[in-house]
C-alpha cells in the first residue's frame, strides 16, 4: 500500500502540500472543486485512521513477519495452488485432445464422446506371372488399396466411418461404387446390441470381414469370390457374454459374389444376411482359448448380372456369358433364389494361427440365346485353409499384429516375421457348362498353393512375399490358363 | 418387399419400440444449480421423485451438477442438457434467453415470487469468539483484515457478496461514489483467494482455515456452523445486506426435446408446496410462504435488506455496470 509506513505527520504535511493548488482555485469561487476536494481529504483521512488503527493494535511497528501472519501465507499458497490445480484439471476436462501416432490422427473430447480419427493405409504391389513365355498377362506394379479413413464417434453412442479407395482399378460411377468403400453410422446401445446403417461388409465370408489391412496373403483365398462384399442396408450387431459370442444380423440390398453396390438397380427383392461366431474357450486360460466358429448364411432373392471368378492373380478365370440374348451371344442372369452358407473358423494361439473357411453359393440362374432359354440353380463351391507362424513370437491375431521390437536401423529390433501357407479350392458348378459359361474358356475347377512370408516393420509398415500356384481344370482352349498360374506377388504397405 | 422380409423388418422395429417404450417409463431430469443447494436438493429431489411416483407412477430420477451459479448458466449455454436451473440471480438465466434462446425472456414470471421459491441473504461468518473484533462491513477494509469471498466472475454468490458491500458502502458514505468505490477496491485487497464458488470458499475459511471474515450466504454459513460446530465458528449479521432471490426455471429447449416439459414443471413446482417450503426452510433458505416463514422465524438472522431493483435498478443494470467485461468490478479489483 502506498501510505503504508509514512508517519501520519509527514502525511497530513504532503496533504498540505497538494491543497496548495486547490486552494488558489478555491479563491476563484469554483464551489465545485471545493466539494471534490473536502471528499480526497475524506478518503485520505479515513485511510488515516485505518492506519492508525492498526497502529494502535501493533505498537512496535515491527515490520517482522508474525507466526500468524507467515501461518497465513502459507495457507494462501497452498490454497491458491489447490485452486490453480483445479482450475487447470477442470480446463483439460474441456479441453479438446489431439494425438498423432501409429494409429493415425485423433482429436477427441476428454470424455470421449467426441472423437475423430484421420487415418488410413497404401498398398503398392508387385504382381508377376512366373513362366509365362507368350506374355499373355502384363507382369505389373500396381496400387491395389489406396484408402483414407475417417472415423470417429458423436453424441457417445453414434459411430461414423467413411473409407474411401483411389486404388489402380477403382474409379467413380453414378452408384459410387469404386470410391465409397465403407459409408455408415453405428449406433451403440450397449456392447451387446448395436444397430449400423449405410454401406459396409455384409457379415458372410471370414477372409472377407478381414481388414484388408491385416490379410495374411497379398489377395484372399477362393471362398472371398462367393460371399457378398460390401453392400448398404440396416443390421443389427453385438457382443454378447463378454466376447464369448458375436452375431450380425441385417437387410441388405443384394449383391452378387464377390461384389459390391450402393443401389438396388436390378430388382427390388432384399438380401438377409446373418452371422454367428462363438468363441466357446475365450474365458479360459487353456490351450482352446484362441479358437474360434462361425456360421454365416444369406438368403434372398436376386436378379440382374452376374459376376465370374478370377484367380489368385486376378486373372479372369470363369465368366457367364452376357451377351445380348441372341442365339449367338447369349446372355446369363441371376433369376431366382440366392443363398450361402458359410462355416468358418479359425484358431491363435501364440505364434501359431489357422483360419478355415468353406462357403457354398446357391443362384437360381437362367440363360437365353435367342429362342431358348433354361433355368438352373446354380451352386457354386470354396474352401481354403491357411496357416502362419511368427518366427518372432509374436501374439498372432486375426487382427492387426504389433511387432515385439519394431524394426530400428541402429540396434537389434527386426520387427515381427511371420510365415504363411495356404491351400484354396473353388469349384464353380459343373451345371453351368455349356448353357452358362463355355467350358472352353472358363475353369471347372482350381485349386492353388501359396507360400508367404509377411514382415512387418512397426505396427505403420508391412512388407508381404507371396508365391502362388493354381492349377486348373477345364478352359482347355484358354491358353492363359491351360498352364495354370504361377505368381509371384510383393506388397508394401503403409498404414497410419 | 416380399413378404419375409416384410415380417422380419416389422419384428425388428417392434422390437426395438417395445425396448425404447420400456426405458421411456423411467425418467431422468437433470438440475443444474448453483453450489450451496446441493444439501437441499438431495433431501428435495427424494421427496419429489416420491411424490411423483404416487402421482404419476413414474420413476423418476433427478441428477444434479453444481458449481458457480454464472459458471453453471455458462456449461448450459455450451450444451449441457438441463432440465432445470436453479441458479443463484436472476442475470445467469436471463443469459439462457439471450444468449443461448434456452428460455422464454419473460421466464420469471412463469412462477410465483417471480420464480424465486425461496430467498437468502449475505452474513458474515467469523472464527469463534471473533478475535479480529469485526462488526460490520467497515470493519472488513482494515489492514491486516483477510477476507473470504468467491470470484463475482464465476460466483453469484460472490455478486450478492460485492452488490451487498457496495450497497452499505452508498449508505456509510452518503452517495460519494469515489469513497464508495475506494472502499470496494479496499476490500478485495484483503482478500487474498478468490474461489470460483461459493462452496470452495467454504472450503478455504472452515477447512483451510483461511481467512478473519467469510462473507457467506446465510444458509451456507447455518450449514458450515451445523458440519463444523459452533465452538469453532460464529455468524454475525451486519448493519445491512441484501435479499438474494435464487431463481428457478425449466429450460424450454431441453425439455422439450428430452421430453421432460411436465415432470420438469412439476418439480419446480414442488418447491412452492408446503412440503417444498418446509424443505428449503431446514435448509435455512428463507421460505416465501409466510405459514412456512412463521414457523422457522427463529432460525434466520434479523438483518434489514435492501433489493437488487431498489438499490441497482435490477440485475440487468447492475450486471452491466459491475461484472460486466470491463465493468466496476475489473476497474477496481487488482489482485
Amino acid at each position: 500500500m502506498l501510505i503504508r509506513g509514512v508517519p501520519s505527520a509527514v502525511l497530513t504535511h504532503l496533504v498540505c502540500l497538494s491543497l496548495a493548488p486547490w486552494t488558489v482555485s478555491a479563491r476563484a469561487d469554483e464551489a465545485a472543486e471545493l466539494v471534490e476536494l473536502r471528499r480526497q481529504i475524506q478518503v485520505l483521512t479515513d485511510r488515516l485512521v485505518a492506519l492508525e488503527s492498526n497502529a494502535d493494535r501493533a505498537p512496535s511497528v515491527s515490520h517482522t513477519p508474525t507466526l500468524e501472519t507467515l501461518d497465513q501465507q502459507l495457507r494462501v499458497l497452498q490454497r491458491q495452488r489447490e485452486l490453480d490445480t483445479e482450475a487447470a484439471t477442470e480446463k483439460a476436462r474441456a479441453t479438446p485432445i489431439l494425438n498423432l501416432g501409429p494409429g493415425g490422427l485423433a482429436v477427441r473430447t476428454p470424455d470421449t464422446n467426441f472423437v475423430f480419427r484421420l487415418r488410413g493405409y497404401v498398398q503398392a504391389d508387385a504382381r508377376w506371372f512366373v513362366d509365362d513365355p507368350q506374355s499373355a498377362v502384363n507382369d505389373t506394379f500396381l496400387l491395389r488399396r489406396v484408402r483414407p479413413i475417417f472415423e470417429g464417434t458423436v453424441a457417445e453412442r453414434f459411430d461414423y466411418r467413411l473409407m474411401l479407395d483411389f486404388g489402380s482399378g477403382q474409379s467413380s460411377s453414378a452408384a459410387n461404387i469404386g470410391w465409397i468403400q465403407d459409408a455408415y453410422v453405428n449406433a451403440r446401445w450397449s456392447p451387446g446390441l448395436q444397430v449400423r446403417v449405410g454401406k459396409d461388409k455384409e457379415p458372410v465370408g471370414l477372409e472377407r470381414l478381414q481388414s484388408g489391412s491385416n490379410l495374411l496373403f497379398v489377395e484372399r483365398a477362393f471362398p472371398t469370390l462367393l460371399v457378398p462384399n460390401r453392400d448398404v442396408g440396416v443390421q443389427v450387431r453385438g457382443e454378447i457374454g463378454s466376447g464369448l459370442l458375436e452375431y450380425q444380423a441385417g437387410v441388405f440390398n443384394g449383391v452378387a459374389d464377390g461384389g459390391s453396390g450402393d443401389t438396388d438397380r436390378s430388382d427390388e427383392d432384399k438380401d438377409f444376411a446373418a452371422r454367428v461366431f462363438v468363441h466357446p474357450f475365450a474365458r479360459t486360460t487353456g490351450f482352446l482359448r484362441g479358437l474360434g466358429v462361425g456360421m454365416a448364411g444369406t438368403y434372398g432373392e436376386q436378379s440382374g448380372p452376374l459376376r465370374g471368378f478370377t484367380s489368385p492373380g486376378q486373372q479372369p478365370v470363369f465368366s457367364f456369358f452376357s451377351g445380348n440374348g441372341s442365339a449367338t451371344s447369349p446372355s446369363v442372369a441371376a433369376n431366382g433364389v440366392h443363398w450361402r452358407l458359410a462355416p468358418q473358423a479359425w484358431f491363435y494361439h501364440g505364434p501359431f494361427g489357422v483360419l478355415a473357411e468353406y462357403t457354398v453359393s446357391h443362384q437360381d440362374t437362367t440363360h437365353a440365346a435367342g429362342t431358348l432359354s433354361s433355368r438352373e440353380a446354380l451352386d457354386h463351391q470354396a474352401w481354403q485353409v491357411a496357416a502362419s507362424w511368427f518366427i518372432t513370437g509374436e501374439e498372432n491375431s486375426f487382427r492387426a499384429v504389433t511387432p515385439r521390437e519394431p524394426l530400428r536401423f541402429q540396434d537389434s529390433g527386426l520387427g515381427a516375421l511371420e510365415l504363411a501357407a495356404r491351400v484354396s479350392g473353388l469349384n464353380p458348378d459343373h451345371d453351368s457348362f455349356p448353357a452358362f459359361a463355355s467350358a472352353d474358356q472358363s475353369i471347372a475347377s482350381a485349386f492353388e498353393w501359396a507360400l508367404g512370408l509377411n514382415w512387418h516393420l512397426n505396427r505403420n509398415v508391412k512388407l508381404q512375399f507371396n508365391y502362388s500356384q493354381t492349377s486348373f481344370e477345364g478352359a482347355n482352349k484358354n491358353p492363359l490358363l491351360a498352364d495354370g498360374e504361377r505368381t509371384l506377388l510383393g506388397r508394401i504397405q503403409f498404414g497410419f | 418387399m416380399n413378404t419375409r422380409l416384410a415380417r422380419w423388418t416389422a419384428a425388428l422395429v417392434t422390437g426395438a419400440l417395445l425396448v425404447v417404450t420400456a426405458h421411456a417409463k423411467d425418467l431422468e431430469l437433470l438440475n443444474v444449480s448453483y453450489d450451496p443447494t446441493r444439501e437441499l436438493y438431495q433431501e428435495f429431489n427424494a421427496a419429489f421423485a416420491k411424490h411423483w411416483k404416487e402421482k404419476s407412477g413414474q420413476t423418476v430420477t433427478v441428477l444434479q451438477s453444481h458449481g458457480g451459479s454464472g459458471k453453471q448458466a455458462r456449461s448450459v449455454i455450451d450444451g449441457l442438457a438441463a432440465d432445470v436451473v436453479t441458479l443463484a440471480l436472476g442475470y445467469d438465466i436471463d443469459a439462457l434467453a439471450q444468449k443461448g434462446r434456452l428460455v422464454p425472456p419473460d421466464w420469471q414470471k412463469r412462477l410465483p415470487h417471480n420464480s424465486s421459491p425461496y430467498t437468502s441473504t449475505i452474513v458474515f461468518v467469523v472464527r469463534k469468539g471473533n478475535p479480529k473484533s469485526i462488526k460490520d462491513w467497515g470493519d472488513l477494509v482494515k489492514p491486516g483484515i483477510s477476507v473470504v469471498t468467491p470470484n463475482p466472475k464465476t460466483s453469484g454468490g460472490a455478486r450478492w457478496n460485492y452488490l451487498a458491500a457496495w450497497a452499505w458502502a452508498e449508505r456509510e458514505f452518503k452517495g460519494d461514489q469515489a469513497r464508495v468505490r475506494d472502499y470496494i477496491t479496499r476490500l478485495f485487497k484483503n482478500v487474498p483467494v478468490l474461489d470460483t464458488g461459493a462452496r470452495g470458499a467454504t472450503t478455504t475459511f472452515v477447512q483451510r482455515k483461511i481467512g478473519d471474515v467469510f462473507l457467506s450466504w446465510e444458509n451456507e454459513a447455518f450449514l458450515a456452523l451445523k458440519e463444523y460446530g459452533a465452538d469453532q465458528l460464529e455468524i454475525l449479521a451486519p448493519s445491512l445486506s441484501i435479499l438474494a432471490e435464487p431463481p428457478v426455471t425449466w429450460v424450454d429447449r431441453n425439455v422439450k426435446r428430452r421430453g421432460t416439459e411436465a415432470v420438469a414443471k412439476a418439480y419446480l413446482e414442488f418447491l412452492y408446496t408446503p412440503e417444498g417450503q418446509n424443505l428449503a426452510a431446514r435448509h435455512f433458505f428463507r421460505p416465501r410462504s409466510a405459514e412456512v416463514a412463521a414457523q422457522y422465524k427463529d432460525r434466520f438472522l434479523s438483518l434489514p435488506l435492501v433489493t437488487v431493483d431498489e438499490a441497482f435498478g435490477g440485475w440487468q443494470k447492475a450486471q452491466a455496470t459491475h461484472f460486466a467485461e470491463g465493468g466496476t468490478f475489473d476497474v477496481l479489483y487488482r489482485p
